[in-house]
């Protein structure tokens, strides 16, 4: 990077991490600017939750290190953990306290004075729609009102680097709107945001860059319409069929032409395939289905999207 | 600190709204001690009725019964008197005595050197306290009979002529045995049931906190709190003290309950209330060591439980909260590697009569022990299975 650019909030260099002979995070660095939305974007064990966990100092990396702000996370981790917002995939309250009891409590921890405790509680209830609900037990709470509370709790501090792991996975649409607007405000305001999903509609939609991380590899990083731009040339097939879909897709994936082909997107009858040049593969594609005995009902051919660049990338799909 | 009392309170407020918790501690123990001092009644005095078989005919065995009669045990002990060891058995068997002292033939003669043959003590079950009673005199008296055998023996390698020694030896034996044999913890006052099982009960419950604060920490653990605090500027030292002085907090008010309802309600007396306050205090450290024992030895919230559970019983039944004072000796002895067998002998000092570091010292000493050997093992098991 050149001298101009302010100092990163976030800046992973070079995290690795094993778990046995198995490795989460593989030589992963990633830098986060103040006030910008980063995605973490990889299918189901790619290691984003490891990374994050590296992030937020509760889990030694076996090789590199994190920075927040300047400050590296393993020797001067108090001040530089005091600047991170921690949101867990999981919900994660005291479900025998109220709302504000736990508001409260995760606001202590990081030392708030009493008054300025009192007006972020009130801030942030108001902020997660909650302040109605302020007095009830979390237990009470319907799921996507945790899910709320749940963000809320890495929030009372103020953090300069929001930290989120999957903060939609199993929310209904309506609070999953919620979540994303609020995320989206933050980034306005200045908090830099580190954001993991599986959901590639997410990362396009919120974050300013996005790195695709699969089997503990960041194989890609950019804006989306770069990544994209990687894939200019390329179409997405995405064929609606049935049959043995899975054979099918492993079947196009022995053309050397085709670069990656999966069952997925969002239905469960379609095979996508990410091809150089879909008019003159089509017929070919075709004719495999048939011999194959699956019956193509329709095909479409579509601009890529951060899913075609997944698919370009690994050859497979992010949601198997 | 602010973030230690944070912790603390937070737990705290997790505690007493489980209405469980609340039971158990508080209204539990007071509930069982109020009911076995109804069972046993008002006034329960303690009497021992204790045998002596005298088959030494000579002035060291008289001086025993002497002691036994004497004014520190007027009205405590009562005095029979059996011709052999086999008819005191039958007694002891009986109930018609509570325990029994067998002054071997030629315990006087064995003082002027030569090894004697042991005293022994007859006892049973049923009657604990009373064997300790007569053991604890017994003891005393046979180390102030080798006393005076040291002292005899110095005497004659001295130059006193040889037929000087008999009544040589039975004027020391004579001389200081009264002052010398008031057993320690063992007063005049009796010791009213309430006063034991109102600490014991309260005690025996405490020791339930072990498993709510094992428990809390792993469901904090399962719940992903636990990573939230982690991920906040909290040290693991401060996390530690704020669990423990809530579960310290927690057992200490449990105690205090069940003592000052049992002191002003149920007619429990003791000699020192800083005594009693001191064993509470003790108890409670003891609880704090023990739950950091089983978070560090369990894995999930069902083993703490398990583990929890065992602890519990295991500790109570030795160290003897379900019997008035401990059994047999063995149980006495198993006692004595309990937090809660000491912290109980204690409350039977108090409830004596006796006060202060007599009463205390030893029980404090005990406590202390236990809790260091436990701290021990915990930061041992911790250390071997640290993996960040
Ligand atoms: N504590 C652990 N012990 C052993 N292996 C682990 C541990 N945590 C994670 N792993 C492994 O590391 C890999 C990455 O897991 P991680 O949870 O980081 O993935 P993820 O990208 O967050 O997945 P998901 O989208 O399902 O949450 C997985 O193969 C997982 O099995
Ligand atoms: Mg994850």
């Amino acid at each position: 990077m050149n001298d101009a650019a302010p100092q990163p909030v976030l800046d992973c260099a070079h995290l690795v991490r094993r778990f046995g002979d198995r490795t989460a995070v593989d030589d992963v660095s990633l830098r986060i600017a103040p006030g910008e939305t980063y995605g973490l974007l990889g299918p189901n064990g790619a290691g984003k939750t490891t990374a994050i966990r590296m992030v937020c100092g509760l889990l030694r990396p076996d090789a590199g290190t994190v920075r927040v702000a300047g400050l590296p996370v393993s020797t001067a981790a108090g001040p530089a953990k005091r600047l991170i917002g921690f949101v867990p995939q999981e919900v994660a309250l005291y479900p025998d306290l109220s709302v504000r009891e736990n508001l409260r409590f995760f606001g202590r921890l990081y030392r708030l004075p009493r008054r300025r405790l009192e007006a972020r509680v009130a801030e942030v209830l108001d902020l997660i729609g909650l302040t109605a609900r302020a007095r009830d037990r979390v237990d009470s709470l319907s799921g996507g009102m945790r899910r709320r509370l749940n963000i809320g709790a890495g929030l009372v501090h103020a953090p300069t680097l929001l930290v989120l792991d999957e903060p939609t996975v199993g929310v209904d649409p309506q609070s999953r709107h919620a979540i994303l607007e609020s995320v989206t405000r933050f980034g306005e305001q200045g908090m830099a945001v580190l954001y993991t999903t599986h959901y590639m509609e997410e990362a396009e939609r919120l974050c300013d860059r996005v790195g695709i991380i699969d089997r503990g590899r960041l194989i890609a990083e950019g804006t989306p319409r770069e990544l994209v731009s990687l894939v200019a040339e390329r179409d997405r097939v995405r064929l609606t069929a049935v049959g043995d879909l899975d054979a099918f897709a492993r079947a196009c994936r022995r053309f050397t032409r085709v670069e990656g082909a999966a069952r997925g997107g969002d239905r469960d009858d379609v095979v996508e395939v990410v091809v150089k040049d879909a008019r003159s593969l089509l017929p070919e594609l075709l004719d495999l289905a048939h011999r194959q005995g699956v019956h193509v009902r329709s095909v479409e051919i579509d601009e890529p999207d951060l899913e075609t660049v997944f698919l370009h990338l690994t050859g497979t799909a992010l949601r198997e | 600190m602010r973030v230690v009392l944070s912790i603390a309170a937070k737990d705290l407020r997790q505690r007493l709204r489980d209405r469980s918790a609340w039971v158990i501690v508080f209204v539990a123990p007071v509930l069982i001690a109020g009911l076995m001092a109804l069972a046993f009644g008002g006034d329960t005095e303690f009497r021992a009725d204790i045998g002596v078989v005298d088959l030494d005919h000579g002035p060291a065995a008289a001086g025993l019964t002497q002691v036994l009669t004497g004014p520190e045990l007027r009205g405590t002990v009562r005095v029979r008197e059996y011709g052999d060891a086999a008819t005191a058995r039958r007694a002891v068997d009986s109930g018609r005595a509570h325990a029994a002292i067998v002054v071997p033939a030629g315990f006087t003669r064995a003082l002027r050197g030569g090894s004697p043959s042991p005293v022994v003590v007859l006892d049973s079950v049923d009657h604990g306290l009373e064997a300790q009673l007569a053991r604890a005199v017994a003891e005393s008296y046979v180390a102030q009979v080798n006393a005076d055998r040291l002292s005899v023996a110095t005497a004659v390698a001295a130059g006193v002529p040889q037929e000087d020694v008999p009544r040589l030896a039975a004027r020391a034996a004579l001389l200081r045995l009264p002052e010398q044999v008031r057993p320690e913890g063992m007063a005049d006052d009796p010791l009213e049931v309430i006063s034991y099982f109102g600490p014991s009960m309260g005690i025996f419950f405490v020791l339930f906190t072990v498993g709510f604060g094992a428990r809390g920490y792993f469901a904090e653990q399962q719940q992903g709190t636990l990573d939230r605090i982690a991920a906040a500027p909290v040290g693991r030292g401060a996390l530690l003290l704020g669990k423990s002085l809530s579960t310290f907090g927690y057992s200490l008010a449990g105690l205090a309950t069940v003592t000052l309802v049992s002191w002003l309600a149920l007619g429990a007396r003791w000699a020192d209330p800083v005594g009693v306050a001191v064993l509470g205090l003790g108890m409670a450290v003891a609880v704090v060591c023990l739950t950091a024992l089983v978070i560090a030895v369990a894995r999930t919230e069902r083993q703490a439980e398990g583990l929890a559970s065992v602890v519990v019983f295991g500790l109570a039944l030795a160290g003897g909260n379900f019997v008035f004072a401990s059994g047999t000796s063995f149980m006495h002895r198993l006692a004595l590697f309990t937090p809660n067998g000491w912290a109980l002998r204690g409350f039977t000092d108090l409830g004596t009569g006796v006060r202060g570091w007599a009463a205390v010292g030893a029980p404090l000493l005990g406590i202390a022990g236990f809790c260091a050997a436990v701290t021990a093992v915990t930061v041992l098991l911790l250390r071997l299975r640290r993996t960040p």
